[in-house]
Order: C-alpha cells, then structure tokens, then sequence
C-alpha cells in the first residue's frame, strides 16, 4: 500500500502479538500472533474470520482495551491506548447493553459529555447523529423497548458521535435483519465517503465486500491474506454471492408485503 | 483528518461528575439497592414495635443503637454489593468500553464510579437518619442537643465510604461481581474486627484501617459530642485510607483489559 511518509498510517498494527493466561495456572493462549497491517486514512477495512481468529482482539488493542504481548499498535502514529490516540478513535463494542433506564437522546448526551465536546457542540451533534442513525423518533424512548437493529443504530451514532478520524466497529452487522444489515452499510459507506477511516469485524462476506476498500482475512490469530476485494476475490469477483440475492429476494418480497 | 475537536483534553471535573450522576441514576434503577433502602428505613422504624426487647437498657438508647445498627450493618451490606454491581455491571455489558475508550482517562472512571457510589451511600444514610431521627423525637429525644446524632450519622457514613473504596480496590482487578463482593465484604469484617489484633502473628493487621473507630454507639452513650480535636484526627484518618485506596485502585485498574 502507498502512503506518503509525511501522514501517518491511520492503523498500524507491527508484528503485534496477544496472548492470554485463561485462568492463573494454565498456559497461555494466542489469540493473535505477529499481526503486521497497515491501513491508510479514509479507507474501510473489513477484518474477516471465524470465531477466535483474532479479529476482535485487533480492534480491542485499536480501542485501547488490551495491550499488545509483543510488537505495536498504533493509531494515526499514536500508540494505541495512549490519550493521544483516543481522542481520535470511536469504538463499538460487540453486542452492547446500554442502561435500559436512559432514554437514547440521554445517552447520547452523556456520551457527548465524556468526549469533551462544548455543551453547544454536544447538542448539535446529538441531534446530527439522531437523524443520521435513524433514531430521530425515537430519541426520548427508553433504551429498554429499543429493538436490536435501533440499539446497534445507537451503538454506531455513540462512537461516531466526536466524529472521531478512526471508527472502530465489532460485529457491528450482529443480530441484525438483512434491513438492519443494509442500513448499516449505508452508514459505513457514508462515514467513508465523509473521509473517515473505519475497521469493522465481520462473518458476512457479502456485507464487507461490498463495503471494503480492503479485506483482511484472519484465522487462528495469523493473517492469511490481505488487500482490496478485487485483489482478493481476482478471477471469482464475478460471481454475486448467494446470500446477497437471498437478501435481495427477501426485501423484495418484503416490500412487496408492504 | 484530525482537528482541535481531537485534541486530548484535560483531566476534567465535569466528567468525573458525569460518571458520578450515570453511576447514581444507575443505582436508583436497581430493584435490589431500592429494597436495601425500603428495608432499612422498615427495620428502622420496626425499632418502635422491638423496644420492649431492650434487655434492660432504656428506651430511647435502645432505639438509638438499633437504627445506627441498622445504618450500619444495613450501609456495610450495601457498599459492598452496590460498588460490585455498578462497577461490573458496565463491565459486562461493554458499555465501559464505550466510556474507557474515550478521551476518559481510567481514574477519572473509577473516581467517577467511586463518587456515584458515596451519593448513593450519602442518600442511604440521610434517608435512615432522617427516619430514626423521626423515630426517636417522637419518643421524646431532644437530637439537636450538642449535634451527637449528626455526629454519629456522620461517623457512619464514614465508614461505609471506607467499605465501598475497600471493595472498589477489590473490583480494580477482580474478575467477577460475586468475588468483589464476598471480598469487599470480607475486607470490611476484617477492618471491623482490626481492633481485637492485638500483637503476635496478627500485628500485620495494623495495616489495615480499624472500622471500630467509627462506631458511634460509645458517642450516643455518652451523650456528649465528641472533641473536636479527635473528630478531626478521625476525619484525617479516614482521608488518607480513601485516598490511599482510591491511588492503589487507580494503578490497578490502568493496567486493566477489557
């Protein structure tokens, strides 16, 4: 990948490793072994695996949740964890639960206050992220009666919320219906086309396909290959994935309903 | 890419506070802290209908020391549990790593965590105080005599302050709810029983904060308020054991995974 030298990377993971002691007296446990990537800024990465390849553990050591075992994680050449670096990252966890007892214009409010935005800013943000979430109407109920699709929604608006350089998303696409799905690459491809960097982890081919600028294909903590989807897929490119026309058929017959 | 927006800002009051009123509100919403309350205040008044129970002391010392009993053992139970539960429980619904991976420096959260739990403890002990300064000016007490029971109210929730730091060191590194709170509670047995160390193989003890001091029965038997000078002795006391365990508690948690 070409990057001037003057700009720093937006991710840089360099021979980062992370292993785990699951309990005080067994051994431990790799759950990435010498990751090196390299992602420039405004690009979308899809990190692709299966359960246990490492794939959250990357965005949790992006997030700052986890320190690498051995070699380095930086953000926008920032180590990664540093208060440098989380200033300029918003995460979404995998499946999160927010306070059921908040409404989701308080919660977001509340998370405008942590990120250190004027009260000035906060409110326009808030609003900004209600709409472009498509949670406008329901920003005063509580995040109790919120569906998946809406708390994943919520999910996404908290961490683009400072409208943050890097976007990290977890499974973001996770117990969502194929509307939810599209409604979520819809907003990948908008946070993209607004110049943000975004990292998201996912076990639909189809979905980082067509949002990807780049694919990483990790299994057992190791990358087994790396680059732009037409790279990747070469002469297979083609061919529309099944499920993605399964998808199709279903909204069609969907709207159809309606 | 980046802009002043993503500059780190500084360590700052307003989102310790924020923290402080989520963790509060959080509280407030939980059946089981709102049972600690109904119950207290219930035995409480309970004292009225057990005063013929009163094993010969009079009347108005006996349901004097079974309210502050109750404050006491009531607040000890709940510290433990409530600083386990609010601590954990943004733990495992990864709504803390929403927080944590924000421009929120880690001692921010756990002071933040820390604060909503002593308003939580302040509300405790105000509301029982409040009922059994009820209880006992209906039986004919004069309370405003000297400040004793404020006094005793106050050596009370010392105390619970105490316990619930003890068992947020506890959570710093802990790895379930159940663990932080048989420990939190433990510590706190262990620190009310400090004072029968005496030397030997248990003069390591000494280390630890004594609890016993804060018992204010001996001050309501005496009837007078304490001296000032003691108070204040006290109250230094109690200020270097919080802040000591607020310190260690913060350096543990820095070096938390998520």
């Amino acid at each position: 990948m070409i990057q001037s030298t003057e700009a720093p990377w937006a991710v840089e993971f360099a021979g980062f490793a992370k292993s785990y002691r699951p309990t005080w007296t067994g051994r431990r446990l790799s759950a990435v072994e010498s990751l090196t990537l390299r992602l420039a800024p405004g690009q979308v990465l899809g990190l692709l695996g299966p359960n246990g390849s490492g794939k959250s553990t990357a965005l949790k050591a992006l997030a700052g949740l986890i320190m690498p075992t051995r070699g380095t994680c930086r953000v926008f050449g920032h180590a990664a964890g540093s208060d440098a670096a989380r200033a300029l990252v918003g995460y979404l966890p995998e499946s999160p639960q927010f306070s059921p007892h908040l409404t989701g214009r308080e919660f977001l409010e509340y998370c405008a206050g942590l990120s250190a935005l004027a009260p000035a800013e906060a409110a326009r943000r808030v609003d900004e992220m209600l709409q472009w979430s498509g949670l406008g109407a329901a920003a005063r109920q509580r995040l109790g009666t919120y569906s998946k699709g809406m708390g994943q929604r919520l999910g996404l608006a908290q961490a683009v919320l400072h409208d943050p350089p890097l976007v990290l998303l977890d499974e973001p696409a996770s117990g969502l219906d194929p509307q939810g799905r599209l409604d979520l690459n819809r907003l990948i491809r908008d946070l993209a086309a607004r110049g943000r960097t975004v990292v998201f982890s996912s076990h639909l081919l189809a979905q980082a396909e067509e949002v990807c600028d780049r694919l990483a294909l990790l299994g057992q903590g190791r990358l087994l290959a790396e680059g732009t989807p037409a790279e990747l897929l070469g002469a297979r490119r083609p061919a529309a994935p099944a499920p993605s026309r399964l998808e199709q058929l279903y909204l069609e017959k969907l709207r159809e309903n309606d | 890419m980046t802009d002043a927006r993503h500059n780190v800002p500084a360590a700052s009051l307003r989102r310790i506070r924020l923290i402080a009123r989520h963790t509060l509100g959080e509280a407030l919403h939980q059946r089981l802290i709102l049972l600690f309350g109904v119950t207290g205040a219930a035995l409480v008044l309970g004292s009225l209908w057990l005063r013929d129970f009163n094993f010969g002391g009079a009347e108005l010392k006996f349901i004097g020391d079974f309210g502050l009993g109750v404050i006491g053992l009531g607040g000890t139970l709940l510290a433990a549990l409530a600083t386990a539960h609010l601590f954990f429980g943004e733990i495992t619904s990864r709504a803390a790593a929403c927080v944590l991976t924000r421009p929120v420096r880690r001692w921010e959260y756990l002071i933040g965590k820390f604060a909503g739990v002593t308003a939580l403890l302040t509300l405790f002990v105000l509301t029982l105080a409040l009922v059994l300064a009820a209880v006992l000016a209906g039986r004919g007490a004069q309370l405003g005599a000297g400040g004793v029971f404020l006094q005793a109210c106050a050596l009370q929730w010392m105390k619970l302050t105490l316990v619930a730091a003890m068992t947020m060191l506890v959570c710093s590194y802990a790895g379930s709810v159940l663990f932080a709170s048989c420990a939190g509670l433990l510590l706190a047995l262990a620190a009310q029983l400090r004072g029968f160390s005496g030397g030997g193989n248990w003069s390591w003890l000494r280390v630890w904060p004594e609890l016993g001091l804060f018992d204010a029965e001996a001050l309501l038997a005496a009837g007078h308020p304490a001296a000032a000078a003691w108070l204040l002795r006290l109250a230094a006391y109690w200020a270097a054991y919080l802040l000591l365990f607020v310190v260690i508690a913060s350096h543990a948690f820095k070096r938390r995974e998520f």
